[in-house]
C-alpha cells in the first residue's frame, strides 16, 4: 500500500502541476455564474437565479461538458502510459500505475469542478439564499460521478491506442456517440417496441451509457416530472424508487469496468 | 542475480531476439555489444518487464519477471534509453517516487541527484534539463537503494567525456557493492574498460560469448594483456561480420579460451 500512496503522491503532484485542472476550474465557475445570472435576464431583468432553477439549467451543462473533458485528458493520460518505461521497471504493479493515473486526475478534476461550481454556488447563497442548496449539492455529485466514469473510459481508450492522436480522436467519436448517439439508437429503438415493454428497455439503455446514467440521475434528482414535463414524469414512474441508486450504480460500474480493462491491457502491453 | 534461460522475443513473424542463455553473477559485469536492432535493447527491457518475452524466462534473485514481475523488480535498477516518464515529471517528484518503492529516504535520492551534478534543479521539470543532465539524474536513481541487479541500455549516450567517466566509476562502485551489471554499449572502449564478459549480438543472435581475451582469440584478432589498449574495435568488426553471414553462429564461454 505504501507503493500505492507513493504512485498516487506522483501522479496527483503532475496533475496539479498541468493547466488543465485550473482552466477547467476558471471554466466551470465563469459558465456557472453565466447561467446563475443569464437565466433572468430574457425577462428584462439582470438578476441572479436561486440554485433549483441554476442547478437545473447546469445539468445539461455539466452531462455535456464533463463527459468530454474527462474523455479527453483521460485519452491523454492514458496513451501517456506507453512512455512509462521507468516507471514500469519499478517493483510496482501496472494495473496500480492505472489506478493511481485515474485516482489522481479524478481529485485533481473533481476538484477543478468543486472549485468552479462552488464558487459560483457562494455568489448565488450571497445573492439569493440557500433555498434549494441541497440540489446544487446533487449536481455536484452527479458531476463528479459521470466525470470518473468518463475519466475512466478515456484511459481505456488512452492506453488501448498506440498514439495520442488515435487516443483522442477515438474519444472524441465515442463522446459523439455517448452524447447523441445512443439517444437516437434508443429513440428508434423504443419507436418499434411494444409499449409494454418500453419502460424495462428505457431503464436498461439509461444505464448502457454514462452520460444518459448521469442526465436521468439528475433529472430523478430534480423530481423530474416538475422540471422536465412529460418526459421527467414518464423518468420518474420508471426510475422511482430505487431508481436513482440504480443509475449511481450504473456509473459506478462504468467507472470499474473500463479501468479494469485499462489495467489489463496495461499490464500485458509491450510499452 | 541475473539468469536468462532461453529467452526469446518476436514482434509478429519478426524474430526480435534469438534464444538467450546467460548469466551474471554478483559482482561480475556484462555487455551486450552489436549493431543497431541487434537485439540489446529489446534483452535489457524484456529483463526489466518492459516488454513480455515470447518465451524462455529471465530471473532476477530467482524470480521470474513474467510470473513474479513486483518481486522481481523489487531488487533491480533499470537504465533506458529513454527518459522513460514524461518530460513534465519533476525531478524531485521522480526522486521521492523513486525512494519510496525502494524502500530508502528522500532525502537519500535528493542526496543522489545533488551528487550527479543537479543540487538545486529538484524542482526543475526533466524538459528542462540537458540530455546529459537527464542521463545523470536517471542514472543516479537507477543504483539507489539496495539494488543487486542493474541493466544499463547506452548508459554513456548523451554524456561528455566527464559524464562517461562518472559512468564508468557508478558501474565499477556497484560491481564492488556485489551488484550483477547488464549494460548494452556502442562505446567500446567503455566495454573493454568495465566488462568481465561480452555477448556480441547481430539480428537478434549472440554470435560470440566470453571474455575479451576469448573473443579475440575467436577473431583472430592478437591481444595481450600487454597491450596498452586491446584493439576490441577490430575484434568486434570481425565477429559481427561472421554474425552476419548466414548460418554462422560461435558461443564461447567462459574460461573455453587459454
Amino acid at each position: 500500500m505504501s507503493h500505492a500512496g507513493a504512485l498516487f503522491r506522483f501522479e496527483l503532484a503532475a496533475a496539479l502541476r498541468g493547466r488543465t485542472a485550473p482552466l477547467f476550474a476558471i471554466g466551470f465557475a465563469a459558465v456557472s455564474l453565466a447561467v446563475a445570472l443569464v437565466g433572468l435576464s430574457a425577462g428584462g431583468a439582470m438578476a441572479m437565479q436561486g440554485f433549483a432553477r441554476t442547478s437545473a439549467s447546469l445539468l445539461q451543462l455539466v452531462i455535456w461538458v464533463v463527459p468530454m473533458l474527462a474523455l479527453l485528458t483521460g485519452a491523454a493520460v492514458g496513451s501517456e502510459c506507453q512512455d512509462l518505461e521507468l516507471i514500469a521497471a519499478l517493483p510496482v504493479s501496472r494495473r496500480l500505475v492505472v489506478i493511481s493515473r485515474w485516482l489522481a486526475w479524478s481529485v485533481a478534476l473533481g476538484a477543478a469542478l468543486l472549485v468552479g461550481l462552488g464558487a459560483a454556488g457562494i455568489a448565488i447563497a450571497a445573492t439569493t439564499g440557500t433555498a434549494d442548496g441541497w440540489r446544487y449539492l446533487r449536481l455536484l455529485g452527479v458531476a463528479l460521478l459521470v466525470l470518473t466514469a468518463t475519466l475512466a473510459l478515456g484511459i481505456w481508450i488512452g492506453v488501448a491506442s498506440r498514439s495520442r492522436l488515435r487516443a483522442v480522436a477515438i474519444a472524441v467519436g465515442i463522446w459523439f456517440a455517448l452524447v447523441i448517439g445512443v439517444d437516437l439508437a434508443v429513440i428508434g429503438l423504443l419507436a418499434v417496441l411494444p409499449p409494454g415493454q418500453a419502460s424495462w428497455w428505457l431503464s436498461l439503455l439509461l444505464m448502457a451509457d454514462p452520460v444518459d446514467s448521469a442526465r436521468a440521475l439528475g433529472l430523478s434528482l430534480f423530481h423530474a416530472d416538475v422540471v422536465a414535463g412529460p418526459t421527467g414524469a414518464a423518468l420518474h414512474r420508471v426510475l422511482g424508487g430505487a431508481g436513482a441508486w440504480a443509475l449511481a450504480g450504473a456509473l459506478v460500474a462504468w467507472t470499474v469496468g473500463p479501468l479494469w480493462l485499462a489495467g489489463r491491457r496495461y499490464a500485458r502491453a509491450d510499452l | 542475480m541475473i539468469r536468462l534461460e532461453e529467452l526469446h522475443k518476436s514482434y509478429g513473424g519478426r524474430l526480435a531476439l534469438a534464444p538467450l542463455s546467460l548469466d551474471v553473477a554478483a559482482g561480475e559485469v556484462v555487455a551486450l555489444v552489436g549493431p543497431n536492432g541487434a537485439g540489446k535493447s529489446t534483452t535489457l527491457r524484456a529483463i526489466a518487464g518492459i516488454i513480455r518475452p515470447t518465451g524462455g524466462r529471465a530471473l532476477i534473485g530467482g524470480r521470474d519477471v513474467v510470473t513474479d514481475p513486483v518481486g522481481a523488480r523489487v531488487q533491480l535498477g533499470y537504465l533506458s534509453q529513454r527518459a522513460g516518464v514524461p518530460l513534465g515529471t519533476v525531478v524531485g517528484d521522480l526522486a521521492r517516487l523513486v525512494a519510496s518503492v525502494r524502500g530508502v529516504p528522500a532525502a537519500e535520492a535528493e542526496a543522489a541527484v545533488a551528487a550527479a551534478g543537479l543540487a538545486g534543479r529538484l524542482d526543475a521539470p526533466l524538459a528542462e534539463l540537458s540530455g546529459g543532465q537527464r542521463q545523470r539524474v536517471m542514472l543516479a536513481l537507477a543504483v539507489l537503494g539496495p539494488v543487486v541487479a542493474l541493466l544499463l541500455d547506452e548508459p554513456s549516450i548523451s554524456l561528455d567525456s566527464e559524464g562517461s567517466e562518472e559512468v564508468r566509476e557508478a558501474i565499477r562502485a556497484a560491481r564492488e557493492r556485489g551488484t550483477a551489471v547488464l549494460f548494452a554499449s556502442h562505446h567500446l572502449s567503455d566495454v573493454a574498460a568495465l566488462a568481465d564478459r561480452i555477448v556480441v549480438l547481430v539480428q537478434g543472435r549472440a554470435v560470440a560469448q566470453g571474455t575479451l581475451a576469448e573473443l579475440s582469440e575467436a577473431a583472430g584478432v592478437p591481444w595481450s594483456l600487454e597491450a596498452i589498449e586491446p584493439p576490441i574495435e577490430r575484434i568486434y568488426r570481425v565477429l559481427v561480420a561472421r554474425g552476419r553471414s548466414a548460418g554462422h553462429r560461435l558461443t564461447l564461454v567462459r574460461g573455453s579460451a587459454a
